[in-house]
């Protein structure tokens, strides 16, 4: 199937967008486990687990829309130094894609394809409940102090 | 936070590679390499050289009146204040 060149455009970026934040989880995941905060560690690492899935549709839709989705490309990432601040940039990322991943389902509107805006919109609500759950995290920390909150997070 | 993660360089280096007189990209460049690898780096690392200067700068113009109070040398504020007498 022929897809529309402007949602092909549309999907890549987000794909784009996909691959940096799950090697941005995956690595803070890793830190996290490093320094032994297990919690930490399985809810990012999931997370990042979850951007790869959500990837994988996205590529999916793109060949099936006889597109060349692009695993070339990968924005910059940013990696804190400690946990609060890690989960902070991770905070402002997911915050980023979810911005991104509404502007393509617009597009996907636009030019009519309501199988791409379905798969986004799917994406887009699991992203919000992982985005407040990092909103919740980054509270805590602010009302708890990072040292209360990461005796916690062992 | 890592601004080049290629080469592990971070903000609090490059603010304190400012303020050591570094100015640019370029010079960041030479002595740390950073932007060598994928370049993906260097214009966050503008960004923080740019805010750097401004902070530099800001801390320079109010340097009569800081804003904070820091009693810069406390004379004898006696010890007896701190400690019981001793009889
Ligand atoms: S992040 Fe600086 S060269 Fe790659």
């Amino acid at each position: 199937m022929r897809g529309n060149s402007t949602v092909l455009l549309a999907l890549n970026k987000v794909l784009t967008r996909k691959l940096t934040t799950l090697n941005q989880f995956f690595l803070h995941a890793r830190m996290h486990k490093n320094w032994g905060f297990s919690q930490l560690n399985n809810k990012v690492y999931q997370a990042s687990i979850e951007e790869m899935k959500h990837a994988d549709k996205i590529i999916e839709r793109i060949l099936l829309l006889d597109g060349l989705p692009n695993l070339q490309e990968l924005g910059k990432l940013n990696i804190g130094e400690e946990p609060s601040e890690m989960l902070k940039l991770d905070d402002k990322l997911q915050t980023d894609d979810i911005r991104h991943i509404r502007d393509a389902i617009a597009v996907c509107e636009g030019e009519q394809d309501f199988v791409s805006r379905k798969m986004l919109a799917d994406i887009l609500a699991q992203q919000e409940e992982h985005q407040d759950w990092l909103d919740t995290q980054c509270s805590l920390i602010d009302t708890l102090g990072v040292e209360n909150y990461l005796q916690q997070q062992l | 936070m890592y601004v080049c993660l290629c080469k592990g360089i971070t903000d609090k280096q490059i603010v304190q590679a400012v303020n050591n007189g570094t100015a640019s990209v370029r010079e960041l460049r030479q002595q740390f390499g950073l932007g060598d690898q994928c370049g993906k780096c260097t214009f966050m690392a503008r960004g923080v050289i740019n805010e750097a200067m401004q902070n530099s700068s800001a801390r320079q113009n109010s340097s009569g009146k800081p804003e904070i109070f820091v009693p810069s040398n406390t004379p004898s504020v006696s010890s007896s204040y701190f400690t019981l007498p001793t009889n």
